[in-house]
């Protein structure tokens, strides 16, 4: 499903380069709960954002279900990031002008597979993350797990294959944190690829696949 | 590109930004304030020129294509409100003799002349003319008729009264037959005039009795030599004929060489010349005051925008994630922004029609609300609204994904 291939990122500061991914090899199959694992700035996110379609390498090749994403425009990746991809956020990212439903319906709005009933499969999945009776609050009234919540089922709403969460128990304790979690191993078990970014060595035993980074290159990689 | 797959989705896309705004409702209330000011502006400016363009339509028609007012007062006198007339009962026989004339109607009016009638009074303008008036104006009666030549040659106590004298004196009183004390006269109402409406300036045009010429200048002024109008109607050119009254009256008047008319000439034409400079002016001052509201609305909506962006960067960049194309953020944005000003425009239209009846009362200016208004004014504010919108969105759509969920 995601194929990198001496995946290079580098940034100019200034007249310097700075090179955050320095030939990054993955190869990360349909179903697997891979983990992520990286300190702060040792380009973890930026794999992320390349692997969600939402950055462009500098060098390498990025095969996506086994189109090559390089030469993508805006339009076509756009479209492929709103058929294939859920992502889901430290911070949740909720609209705050809506209310739960119409947060997950979002997805919706700029999807092309036409999606039957899209309201009644919206509350299903609310439901199914225990929350049928927050389907009309706005995010504000929500604690800060059910907004986590309201974001997966976002995630999910457009059936994606694959599921980006960047940090997505940072922001809540460590008890609902792991709530969290174990939604995303349910969603595992159900079929979805799941990939997991964070510094929380805690979470490490989650995945049924630790991915290391150091410093812009793959230390470890163990299926465990 | 189809950008909606399905209405569901244009639905579901109209009703979010529908929140948006109403979430954001405090800054929205800003702009569209101002956008309404000037659909406003528009509105009252096309529905006067509009009116006053069917006003002088239908006061050309009333005066008649062909004819021609004498006043005997010279123009720098009616500019300082002289109103001493110099026109003599000889030039009307002068001017009748004017080829091409074949109606002349004689006028001697007094102003301000006390009536009464039972217990009420009423201060009005008397006209005294000759048994064509009526037909000259082509002013019909509500009741009754008009005066006759025998009426005219004996200088008979008999007068019409104007609408708004008959609501004043008699309200719903059969006023005919009745006699009404003119200044000291008592006569006898034979006619009511039907409703006219306007002033132009002076006062109520329906404010006004008649009476036959003799019988004012003899029973209630006493004015045998002078008249205060003449008015003339010609099959010839109107400003030849115009021409020839001058000449026959300057001879009249022994004016020579240089020296300023001692009258003055109107025809119809003049008249809409005057309503067309005023809608003119209308145009220039309110047009003026509209494009600085819609300008400076326009500015007011854009930084809102720019604002707004800043703080939206995330909405943005969750829109992109989750497929929003730079298109879609761009549509979104500008939507946004012209529904703004469309409520604006809808609002400024509504304002219109309820200040547009108050000044139709209190400065008497005729409107006139029509369709063309409504689309005017909407097409105003959707070009107010693309215009201050299209920079902020262009701002907006093209703001990077991970720039924006970064923050």
């Amino acid at each position: 499903m995601i194929d990198l291939k001496d995946i290079k990122k580098s940034y100019f500061v200034g007249d310097r380069e700075l090179q955050i991914l320095k030939g990054i090899d993955l190869k990360i199959s349909r179903g697997e709960f891979v983990v992520l694992m990286g300190v702060s700035g040792s380009g973890k996110t930026t794999l992320m954002n390349i692997v969600g379609l939402l950055d462009k390498q500098t060098e390498g090749r990025y095969t996506f279900e086994n189109i090559d994403v390089g030469g993508l425009n805006d339009e076509t990746l756009a479209d492929m990031r709103n058929r294939y991809i859920g992502f889901v956020f430290q911070q949740f990212f909720l609209l705050p002008y809506l209310d739960a439903i119409e947060n997950v319906l979002i997805p919706v709005v700029y999807s092309k597979k036409g999606i039957k009933h899209p309201r009644e499969k919206a509350k299903g999945l609310l439901a199914k993350f225990g929350l049928e009776h927050r389907v009309h609050n706005k995010p504000a009234q929500l604690s800060g797990g059910e907004q986590q919540r309201v974001a997966i089922a976002r995630a999910l709403v457009n059936d994606p294959e694959l599921i980006l969460a960047d940090e997505p128990t940072g922001a809540l304790d460590s008890k609902t944190g792991g709530e969290i979690m174990h939604l995303f191993k349910m969603l595992n078990n159900e079929g979805k690829t799941i990939i997991v970014v964070t510094h929380d060595p805690k979470l490490a035993t989650f995945g049924k696949r630790l991915v290391r980074i150091e410093d812009g290159a793959i230390s470890e990689d163990i299926t465990t | 590109m189809a950008l909606f797959q399905k209405i569901s989705q244009l639905k579901e896309f109209v009703e979010e930004v529908i929140r948006i705004l109403y979430y954001y409702r405090g800054r929205a209330v800003f702009s569209f304030s101002g956008i309404a000011l000037g659909i406003l502006s528009i509105c009252i400016i096309v529905t006067t020129i509009d009116g006053a363009n069917k006003k002088a339509q239908e006061i050309f028609e009333m005066l008649g294509p062909d004819s021609i007012m004498i006043f005997g007062v010279g123009e720098k006198q009616r500019a300082a409100r002289i109103r001493t007339s110099t026109l003599k009962v000889e030039d009307a026989d002068l001017i009748a003799r004017v080829e091409g004339i074949y109606d002349l109607m004689r006028v001697y009016s007094a102003r301000n002349v006390m009536m009464r009638y039972r217990d009420r009074n009423w201060q009005t303008l008397v006209i005294g003319s000759t048994t064509n008036y009526f037909d000259s104006l082509a002013w019909k009666f509500q009741t009754g008729v008009t005066y006759t030549a025998e009426d005219y040659a004996n200088a008979g106590a008999v007068c019409v009264i104007g609408a708004r004298v008959y609501d004043e004196l008699f309200k719903d009183e059969d006023p005919l037959g009745k006699t009404i004390l003119v200044g000291k006269l008592p006569t006898r109402v034979i006619g009511v005039l039907e409703e006219r409406g306007g002033s132009f300036g002076g006062p109520h045009v329906d404010d006004r009795i008649i009476m036959p010429l003799t019988t004012v200048t003899s029973r209630i002024v006493n004015e045998k030599r002078y008249l205060s109008l003449v008015r003339v109607k010609t099959n010839r050119d109107l400003d030849r004929t115009i021409e020839d009254i001058r000449i026959t009256l300057r001879q009249s008047h022994g004016l020579q060489g240089s020296l300023d008319d001692d009258f003055t000439l109107r025809s119809s034409k003049d008249i809409l010349a005057f309503v067309t400079v005023i809608s003119g002016s209308l145009l220039l001052f309110l047009g003026t005051a509209a494009v600085v509201a819609l300008v400076v609305s326009g500015f007011v909506l854009a930084n809102l925008f720019y604002l707004n962006i800043q703080e939206r960067k995330k909405d943005i960049g969750i829109r992109r994630a989750y497929g929003a194309t730079r298109k879609g953020i761009l549509l979104s944005f500008l939507f946004e922004s012209v529904l703004i000003t469309f409520i604006g425009g809808v609002a400024g239209i509504l304002l219109s029609v309820v200040l547009g009846s108050t000044f139709e009362n209190l400065f008497d200016i005729p409107m006139m609300f029509s369709l063309k208004v409504v689309v005017f004014a909407l097409f105003f504010s959707f070009l107010t609204g693309v215009l201050s919108g299209l920079k902020p969105a262009l701002t907006a759509s093209r703001i990077e994904p991970i720039e924006a969920i970064r923050g």
